[in-house]
């Protein structure tokens, strides 16, 4: 194979445009190709003015690409990091940035940018389109094999009474094969898995319980399995694996009747409740 | 919602799932792309009409417009098949390259490109690559995790790996055109027909000039004697067959395990 001898320099200029460029793990604009970072800092001092319309359609873009790339790894978002890697001096505008982000996400891509907690300045972005099983095989990623654990533990914290002791989950896991200090082919470090990334990931909230000995932590609901799913739904998800009915469990049942129903108040009569499971979709265009 | 009325019709969930699992892929073949569109139909609404598949990405391109994100069309460089891409337009914005590897790893693409971009064939062998591992910034770097990143960009579809060599993927072409362009402005190479990027295909050798492998195979495809459109002396390459959807299907024959048509030129 033979090769031109090399003949371009590189001006340190150039390192901007090329791809990527970065460090941290953090998707960021300073080191996308792009030379957003120079361009940024040149502007930084001045108060900012007025931007065009332009300028802040191209924040807007920026800010979808970063929610979008962050949620991949499903870690609520921070205020925090939205503000350094992506918004920089236009933070005065930045309610209005993620205003115009949110209606985007929405309209186009289908998810829907809500703050995890209130106050909480995390967010995380939220399928408006029902799962359905044969999004498998057509998804180029390997999706997400550990929901079905994820939905398990759910289950088992609904049916308990909505919180659980750590030790009955592993108690009930091991009968499933999946012991918490053993590597799991598909689930990897199932103690890591349940209580370090669903726990980060805010689909569970692990704390310790007081005054016991030996010590025990006990699991809940984390905010993003109410944004994402309900008590009927994770309901439903169990009585299928016991080929059972929902109603078989009246408690829980009625639980998650009303449960429907606080859903379905607040909001303005809805297309469909079933599509949308806390507020519902705000009507776009 | 501002005011995109264009002649495209209008976003659907049945869009917004094709987009959002267009998404997890980053690229597809026509046929794929075809097989998701009828899957995001079937489960939103069997009785719509189904929108022809070009109006269909029209549609969701004039809602990604303002986002400087774009469904591109383009063609595989070795036998023409149609694939479309995610692509990010704005220079400035967040890659998703950038985000899914670390400064070492982007740092031996870059590495990888210019070896591929400098190369007369489009290709660059695996020992030159890693030769070049000591020189890349950020993190240390072996050799065997150098191995094991490349294959992840072969994985990603960022580059195409055939007999321990390197080329560039489709996706990759289309996603940095612009850059590669601006980059290597005087290594870049065009294609004497479709005036595009070029990586890979033949090149006369008279006047130099070079045709993608499904240019030449248009080109050519009536001609029993083939001559350059530039010097008109004698092609000396084998024409390519032109990519036939049809007949793909009826073979049914494996992408992966298809003969590198560089290896078929004299
Ligand atoms: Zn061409
Ligand atoms: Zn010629």
């Amino acid at each position: 194979m033979s090769q031109k001898p090399k003949s371009r320099g590189r001006p340190s200029s150039q390192v901007e445009r090329e791809p990527g460029g970065g460090g941290e793990e953090a998707p960021s604009t300073s080191r996308g190709p792009g030379g957003a970072a120079s361009q940024r800092r040149a502007q930084a001092s001045p108060a900012p003015g007025p931007r065009s319309q332009k300028q802040l359609e191209l924040k807007v873009a920026e800010l979808v690409q970063f929610l979008l790339i962050k949620d991949q790894r499903k870690i609520p978002i921070r205020r925090t990091d939205i503000l350094r890697h992506v918004v920089g001096d236009y933070k005065d505008v930045l309610p209005e940035l993620l205003r115009r982000a949110a209606e985007r996400l929405e309209y186009v891509f289908g998810y829907r940018l809500v703050e995890l907690e209130p106050r909480s300045n995390t967010y995380i972005l939220v399928n408006t389109l029902e799962p359905v099983e044969e999004d498998a095989e057509m998804r180029g990623d390997q999706g997400t094999p550990t929901t079905g654990l994820l939905m398990i533990v759910l289950g088992l914290i609904f049916m308990k009474g909505n919180s659980i002791k750590e030790t009955e989950v592993w108690d009930f896991l091991r009968r499933l094969g999946v012991h918490p200090t053993k590597k799991h082919l598909i689930f990897g470090d199932p103690k890591k898995l349940i209580t370090e990334d669903f726990v980060r990931q805010r689909y569970l909230d692990y704390r310790r319980i007081p005054h016991t000995d030996p010590v025990d932590y006990e699991l809940q609901w984390g905010p993003r399995t109410n944004l994402e799913t309900s008590k009927m739904k994770v309901l439903k998800f169990v009585a299928k694996i016991h080929h059972q009915d929902p109603k078989d469990w009246p408690a829980q049942y009625c639980e998650a009747l009303a449960d429907e129903e606080a859903r379905a108040r607040p909001q303005p009569a809805g297309p469909s409740p079933a599509t949308a499971p806390a507020p519902t979709l705000s009507p776009v265009s | 919602m501002q005011g995109n009325t264009r002649r495209t019709g209008v976003m659907t969930d049945v869009h917004r799932r094709f987009l959002q699992l267009l998404m997890t892929h980053g690229v597809l073949e026509e046929c794929d792309v075809k097989r998701l569109q009828k899957h995001c139909y079937k489960v939103h609404d069997c009785n719509a009409t189904v929108e022809k598949l070009e109006d269909f990405i029209n549609t969701i391109n004039s809602v990604l417009e303002s986002l400087y994100i774009e469904i591109k069309k383009g063609v595989t460089e070795d036998d023409g098949r149609p694939i479309y891409a995610l692509v990010n337009l704005a220079t400035t914005s967040v890659s998703k390259m950038a985000s899914d590897f670390a400064e070492n790893e982007l740092d031996l693409f870059r590495k990888a490109l210019e070896l591929i971009i400098d190369s007369d064939t489009g290709f660059a062998s695996s020992t030159n690559i890693l030769n070049l591992v000591d020189q890349l910034k950020g993190k240390k770097m072996r050799k065997k995790e150098a191995e094991h990143v490349l294959q992840k960009f072969v994985q990603n579809k960022w580059l195409i790996e055939k007999e321990g060599e390197f080329t560039l993927h489709g996706r990759a072409i289309l996603e940095m055109d612009q850059y590669i362009r601006e980059t290597y402005p005087d290594a870049v190479k065009v294609c004497n027909i479709c005036r595009s990027l070029l990586i890979q295909g033949q090149s006369c050798e008279t006047c130099g000039i070079r045709m993608h492998l499904p240019c030449v195979a248009k080109y050519f495809q009536s001609s029993s004697e083939p001559h350059c459109p530039h010097c008109n002396d004698y092609w000396p390459h084998e024409v390519p067959e032109v990519f036939d959807p049809e007949k793909e299907r009826e073979t049914g024959m494996s992408r992966s395990n298809k003969r590198p048509s560089r290896s078929r030129q004299h």
